[in-house]
């Protein structure tokens, strides 16, 4: 069996973020990366999988240099290869363009499963799984807490107000797994110096043929990143503690909000 | 070596996480409470496979002692040569220096719990030990399953750890040592499953300071062994360290290290402090740049007479201190790694002056961070305050600063 892993590398949850000078992303030279979380539970997932019996784990992710770090981190893992998309113009991609890279690799690997991560904490789209499902003609599940596998794949989802629902894709699949599904493993000391023994492929759009992704193929632009200013609706409370309590009070009548 | 490499700082990073997840919420109560750090420790070892490592190392060692093909200074040198690819022995150091580091920037003290367990008592027997010994009692130290301690000092011998030395041994004759005396300041000692006991053999007409030294295996529950309860102390709390007492006790030759006596020349000795000094460099690391973070985080937010304070002068010159420090002992702990990759090591005297001035920046460093933090630096609220308690007993243990300067001057003045 061969099980397909996205991952995207995205900022470090305690990472400062800055918007860049022309406020299209945020300053992201000097910062630290890791793992999308999500993505982490996927891997999980897969070496679930491998850990029970025989199971191919691939990694694939797109993005420049500093990615192979979240590769190695994941053959430390426990993951077999990793397909490592270095391309400037993959970079610029918006989620259509990555969900067609991957769909080129998929293409390639052929994998029975395919696992991505529900969404990215940088992004926020939940777009790249079910596009990616779209393009392969996979059937997929999206939100999955927990996965069986036999002849097909059992997915658990979670749906709103904490209620569950099942559903049962035949092979080959794909599940975009959420966040708290599983605990996911350290890498053990010996899985981190063996990974950099394992292989990483670096391919290109062109390796991949694909031409229809990139900064041409972009159908979203963003147009400007930013924080929002500071409203001038609040109001600073003065006095003694006495005093500052009893304005609240008011305030808080005033305005009916219990 | 300038640098941590990829590895390594996948390694830190993995150990990180484990520090958030597993320590960090403990931290209350392995510092301030009575909860022991060993469950913690042996989930930290067992998670990062340390545990699988160290057992086949151990069946390497066996295999190669029963072989009868190599021991002691050969199998190293064998070692050396395989090791010369990328898996070599720097990597080997930095795996076990860079949990040191990471552990250190909260709880140094599982670091000594640890390290005197794993460090200290698995490798005198490991060094020193017969290959019945090192099966018997050494594996499960590796892999933590039991724990270790090291019982040297004594009430009355502390640096001049053999020349004071008051416990003995007799040799009954029929295969048999009774053992008594006491030790105190003993990390490990109201736990250990297995402890090394060192004392001189009682003979009869040898002047005390002649008596061959010996070490024994004791194991926890012995008749006439007593364990104490946990000392109270200064920092260090998450270390339980205690005193033994041992009353007649009677053990059979095989708990005797190595079956005889070791020799006075301590060179065996020598290298288990080297070990025990680079070790101390990693501790000051970790301690020296948590409490930089937090000072230099404080010295951004907290504001008086209108400022953040890290724009007065004053703080600002003890932060570029801090800076220095965190610096020159990284260079230590690259230099520890760089050596073992090269297969040079590192010399007792470069261990001593390493060991030296890790211990005093880690205190000047942590007294400094208590201070930048002013009057919350002196509430144990604060993780400065604990760090700078801690951070003391690195000028003590391992050989005071005393120690370590004459061991330092006596090697310069030994030179041709
Ligand atoms: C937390 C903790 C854990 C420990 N764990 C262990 C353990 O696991 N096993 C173990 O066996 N021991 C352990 N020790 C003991 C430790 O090794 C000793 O405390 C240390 O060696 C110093 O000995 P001492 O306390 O007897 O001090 P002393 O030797 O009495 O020293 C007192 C002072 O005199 C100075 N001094 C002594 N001799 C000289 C000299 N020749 N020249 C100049 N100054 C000198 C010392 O530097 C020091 O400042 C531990 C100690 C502590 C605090
Ligand atoms: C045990 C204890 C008991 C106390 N008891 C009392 C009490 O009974 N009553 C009471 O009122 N208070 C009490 N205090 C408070 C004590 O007086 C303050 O902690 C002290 O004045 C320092 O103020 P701070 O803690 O706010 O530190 P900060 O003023 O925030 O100082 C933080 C750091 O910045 C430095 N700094 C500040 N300004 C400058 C500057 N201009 N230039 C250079 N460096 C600067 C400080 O020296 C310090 O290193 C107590 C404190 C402690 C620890």
């Amino acid at each position: 069996m061969k099980v397909m892993v996205c991952l995207k590398q995205v900022p470090h949850q305690d990472a400062r973020l800055d918007v860049n000078a022309d406020g299209t992303w945020i300053q992201d030279g000097n910062i630290k990366f890791e793992i999308n979380s999500y993505d982490t539970y996927a891997l999980e997932e897969a070496l679930k999988i491998k850990d029970a019996g025989e199971a191919d784990v691939v990694v694939v992710s797109i993005g420049p240099d500093r990615v192979t770090q979240a590769l190695r981190t994941a053959l430390g893992m426990g993951a077999d290869r990793a397909i490592h998309v270095k391309d400037d113009d993959a970079d610029l991609s918006d989620t259509l363009g990555c969900a067609k890279i991957l769909a080129a690799i998929a293409k390639e690997e052929n994998p029975d499963i395919v696992f991505t991560g529900f969404m990215s904490d940088d992004g926020n789209f939940s777009a790249v799984a079910p596009m990616l499902a779209e393009l392969l003609d996979l059937p997929s599940a999206t939100g999955v807490l927990s996965v069986e596998v036999g002849d097909s794949l059992k997915c658990e989802r979670e749906l709103e107000g904490g209620a569950l629902e099942v559903v049962e894709l035949p092979k080959p699949c794909l599940a975009a797994i959420q966040t708290g599904a599983n605990q996911v493993r350290y890498a053990s000391l010996k899985g981190i110096m063996q990974a950099k023994k394992k292989p990483v492929d670096v391919k290109t759009m062109a390796d991949l043929g694909v031409s229809d992704a990139g900064a041409g193929a972009v159908k979203a632009k963003i147009e400007k990143v930013y924080v929002p200013p500071k409203g001038d609706s609040a109001e600073i409370l003065s006095g003694s503690t006495d005093e500052i309590v009893g304005q609240l009070v008011t305030k808080i009548k005033e305005l009916g909000v219990l | 070596m300038i640098e941590w490499s990829e590895q390594h700082l996948m390694i830190r990073d993995t150990v990180k996480r484990f520090v958030d997840e597993e320590i960090v919420p403990n931290l209350e109560a392995l510092e301030h409470g009575d909860m022991p750090p060993y469950d913690i420790l042996r989930k930290l070892i067992q998670t990062f496979g340390m545990d699988e490592m160290a057992r086949a190392r151990f069946a390497k060692q066996i295999a190669a002692e029963k072989a009868g093909s190599a021991s002691g200074k050969k199998d190293r040198g064998a070692k050396k040569e395989e090791s010369q690819g990328s898996d070599g022995r720097g990597d080997a150091t930095a795996m076990s220096l860079i949990p040191i580091i990471e552990i250190c920037r909260y709880c140094p003290g599982m670091v000594t719990a640890m390290g005197v367990s794993l460090g200290l008592t698995s490798a005198a027997i490991m060094s020193k030990g017969t290959t019945e010994q090192k099966e018997r009692w050494a594996l499960d130290l590796m892999t933590f399953d039991k724990v270790g301690a090291w019982a040297i000092t004594e009430p009355g011998s502390g640096s001049d750890a053999f020349g004071s030395m008051k416990s003995t041994a007799v040799d009954n004759g029929d295969g048999t040592y009774t053992l008594n005396g006491n030790k105190t300041f003993i990390t490990n000692g109201p736990y250990a499953d297995t402890i090394v006991f060192i004392c001189k053999l009682d003979e009869p007409g040898v002047d005390p300071k002649d008596r061959k030294i010996m070490n024994f295996i004791l194991e926890k529950g012995m008749e006439g062994l007593t364990q104490t309860q946990p000392m109270r102390k200064m920092g260090l709390h998450s270390s339980p360290t205690g005193e033994l007492f041992l009353s007649d006790v009677v053990v059979s030759k095989d708990h005797l290290l190595g079956g005889k006596p070791v020799e006075r020349s301590k060179s065996g000795a020598k290298d288990t402090f080297s070990m025990e000094r680079s070790g101390v460099a990693a501790m000051a690391l970790g301690m020296i740049e948590r409490c930089l973070e937090l000072s230099l985080k404080y010295a951004k937010e907290r504001v008086q007479f209108g400022k953040p304070i890290g724009e007065f002068q004053l703080i600002q010159e003890k932060l570029a201190r801090m800076e220095v420090a965190r610096i020159n002992v990284e260079n230590m702990v690259f230099r520890t790694i760089e050596g073992a990759e090269l297969g040079r090591g590192i010399t007792f005297a470069e261990a001593s002056a390493m060991k030296l001035y890790s211990a005093r920046a880690a205190v000047e460093v942590a007294m400094e961070a208590v201070q930048i933090y002013g009057g919350n630096g002196y509430m144990s609220e604060y993780l400065v305050e604990q760090l700078a308690r801690d951070a003391k007993v690195l000028q003590i243990y391992a050989g005071t600063d005393e120690i370590q300067i004459s061991a330092i001057a006596r090697d310069l003045l030994s030179r041709p």
